[in-house]
């Protein structure tokens, strides 16, 4: 049964704690200066492994119907096309718009 | 064998007369909840599309701005929902191991978590708007030198706002199930709504995971 993966309470806590940690290292290098624009870079890579260590082991993925993966993978990829595309304009622009 | 049978009609009277089973009527509302998820990380996506655009225009109008928030308090509600997000999984847990106690207690950890987060997402904007720091053309706080400050605060309130709207339904979406689970609805062949709910929730936690860094943490 795909659906149905029982995790222990160890494996749940452990995970948990491993969030909190990568909480942690996301404060702890504020602490340190690190140049533009690596301290965005390194803000989202951590804040993106711990949306990956919790869609795939609290949302349970990682034991799921592939299918899941896909729409998820789908969403992802439709979000970062959209960031794309918008930013081929704005980031292009002589002026942006006088008003906003 | 009579007995057996009857307990068997007893816990299926969850099953719909349109799916052949339970494994196929759980699997299809969880599909169906991915489905929702992903227009739910494309709603949000829009949001974070305007932050970046704004922030590719004026990045040092996010360095000034973000000194109005207050990283301790950010920091402390990233703990918070993270804390909640492990008591969801613990309440599904319960579910699945039949233990309907354990489930109610943690569904009940999990509400006063979100009220916890609310609470404080509470004092962080009454101190904001103490001081007129409102979205768009109602904002009126002079201390911040940017002539486009009020872009900055109108994407965290929209951001924040969409989010804490999030958390209000989950509040809801989880009262609903310790009713659910005190009318003894769930059991380990029924917990469906344990785990959608569920997995609503952990998406908001995953939202809630890159809003910090990018207003909280930047400097």
């Amino acid at each position: 049964m795909s659906g149905h993966h029982v995790s222990s309470a160890k494996f749940l806590w452990g995970i948990a704690i491993a969030l909190f940690f990568l909480t942690f290292i996301t404060v702890a290098v504020t602490w340190i200066t690190i140049p533009e624009p690596w301290n965005v870079v390194v803000a989202v890579a951590i804040a993106a492994v711990k949306a990956l260590i919790v869609v795939l082991f609290f949302m349970n993925l990682w034991w799921d119907e592939k299918f899941n993966t896909l729409l998820f993978i789908m969403g992802v990829v439709f979000f970062l096309l959209l960031i794309g595309i918008t930013l081929l304009d704005t980031l292009y622009r002589v002026d942006p718009v006088p008003s906003f | 064998m009579a007995q057996t049978s009857a307990e068997l009609e007893e816990r299926l009277d969850h099953l719909q007369h349109h799916f052949v089973d339970s494994d196929q009527q759980f699997d299809s509302s969880k599909m169906g909840m991915w489905v929702f998820l992903v227009t739910e990380i494309l709603t949000f996506g829009g949001l974070f599309a305007a932050y970046i655009v704004y922030r590719s225009w004026y990045p040092e109008l996010y360095l000034e701005a973000s000194t109005e928030l207050n990283a301790f308090w950010g920091t402390v509600n990233t703990a918070v929902l993270i804390g909640s997000s492990l008591t969801v999984a613990m309440a599904i847990r319960s579910a699945q191991l039949n233990q309907i106690k354990g489930l109610i207690i943690n569904l009940w950890i999990t509400i006063g978590l979100a009220v916890t987060f609310m609470v404080i997402k509470y004092f962080e904007y009454a101190e904001k708007f103490e001081k007129g720091i409102l979205p768009g053309r109602y904002y009126s706080y002079d201390g911040l030198e940017h002539e486009k400050a009020n872009i900055f605060f109108s994407i965290y309130y929209m951001m924040t706002g969409l989010h804490g709207l999030h958390v209000i339904i989950g509040i809801g979406l989880m009262l609903w199930l310790v009713k659910k689970a005190k009318q003894k609805v769930f059991h380990s062949g029924y917990y469906t709504p344990v785990e959608i709910t569920g997995l609503f929730w952990h998406l908001v936690d995953v939202i809630w995971i890159f809003l910090f860094p990018l207003l909280y943490l930047i400097d």
